[in-house]
């Protein structure tokens, strides 16, 4: 479908995409499908509920490209809409849950680990899921962007809108945090 | 990979000194990559793309709002602003009564103007 805009520089995608040109926004949903998938299953879980997330990642960004100044990488103004999207998601999923349920936030959250056809890398994946789901949401980010999207510190700053100095005291405490859980698992 | 490998590998990614980058694609190797569901950019597209014009109406409304309300609002600012400093240099003082334009006049002579006594 978007085969005819594979090689297109992104710019131009962004161009024809505010122009309402379907198969160029097409291909940007495409190359970020995988990155925004990381950010929202890492933080939400492997769950069909993180795809609405993701869904809505996309629609949120279509309606302000137009607004997208090109200062920053088109990574990063994507990622930044992921990861408020789903703060919100798990903001909202507390609420719920204390008002409604008294399950625990970890217990919220539903795998889908039938994508992977291997059973070691099933094992594999679902142990990262366990682990992620059982950390504090706002270590979990910290993990996700550095584990998961293999981002430096300081693009976790910047992505996040922290001070450097809070990421890597968060990142140190995520550590610790991860090291006791897996050693339990 | 066994799993005690895979736990050391996620450890090893959280060292504020490492490169995480490689890290994060042998993670992606054992199996633990994410995506959605096929269909997904289909399903993304048809709802962009299939808006009714009533809800394009409003939303190109809401924005031209927006940035028409904020003009509005930053000229006001810019008119108060303006405002005091004018009563503070023709007045020198930017109290009540510099406010109300009676700093020169008498209390008497407000209460007359007031009573028409």
């Amino acid at each position: 479908m978007t085969e005819s805009y594979r090689q297109t520089d992104e710019s131009e995608l962004i161009k024809a995409s505010i122009g309402g040109d379907k198969e160029a926004f097409g291909e940007l949903v495409n190359r970020y499908r995988k990155m925004v998938a990381r950010t929202v299953k890492g933080m939400l879980g492997d769950s069909v509920y993180s795809e609405d997330i993701g869904q809505e990642v996309f629609i949120k960004l279509f309606y302000s490209l137009s607004e997208f100044r090109g200062e920053a990488k088109l990574s990063t103004y994507i990622q930044k809409i992921a990861v408020n999207l789903t703060l919100n998601e798990i903001k909202r999923r507390k609420r719920f849950s204390s008002m409604f349920s008294q399950k625990g936030d970890d217990e919220m959250h539903e795998f889908d680990v039938a994508d992977v056809d291997n059973e070691e890398k099933r094992d594999a994946k679902e142990l990262v899921n366990k682990a992620l789901m059982k950390l504090d949401p706002k270590f979990r980010i910290i993990v996700t962007m550095r584990m998961l999207q293999g981002y430096s510190t300081k693009e976790t700053a910047e992505i996040l809108e922290l001070p450097l100095g809070t990421v890597l005291s968060r990142l140190s405490r995520a550590q610790e945090q991860l090291k006791e859980i897996l050693d339990n698992l | 990979m066994n799993s005690s490998d895979i736990k050391k590998l996620i450890i090893d990614s959280l060292d504020a000194g490492k490169e995480s980058e490689g890290i994060s694609g042998k993670l992606e190797n054992e199996g633990i990559s994410y995506d959605f569901r096929n269909g997904f950019t289909d399903r993304i597209l048809d709802k962009v793309f299939t808006v009714s014009p009533a809800i394009i109406r409003e939303i190109e409304f809401t924005r031209r709002f927006s940035t028409v309300f904020y003009r509005i609002a930053i000229t006001g600012v810019a008119a108060i602003i303006l405002l005091l400093i004018s009563i503070y240099f023709m007045e020198g003082t930017l109290s009540v009564n510099s406010f109300l334009g009676i700093t020169d006049s008498f209390d008497e002579s407000t209460i007359c103007l007031l009573t028409g006594k």
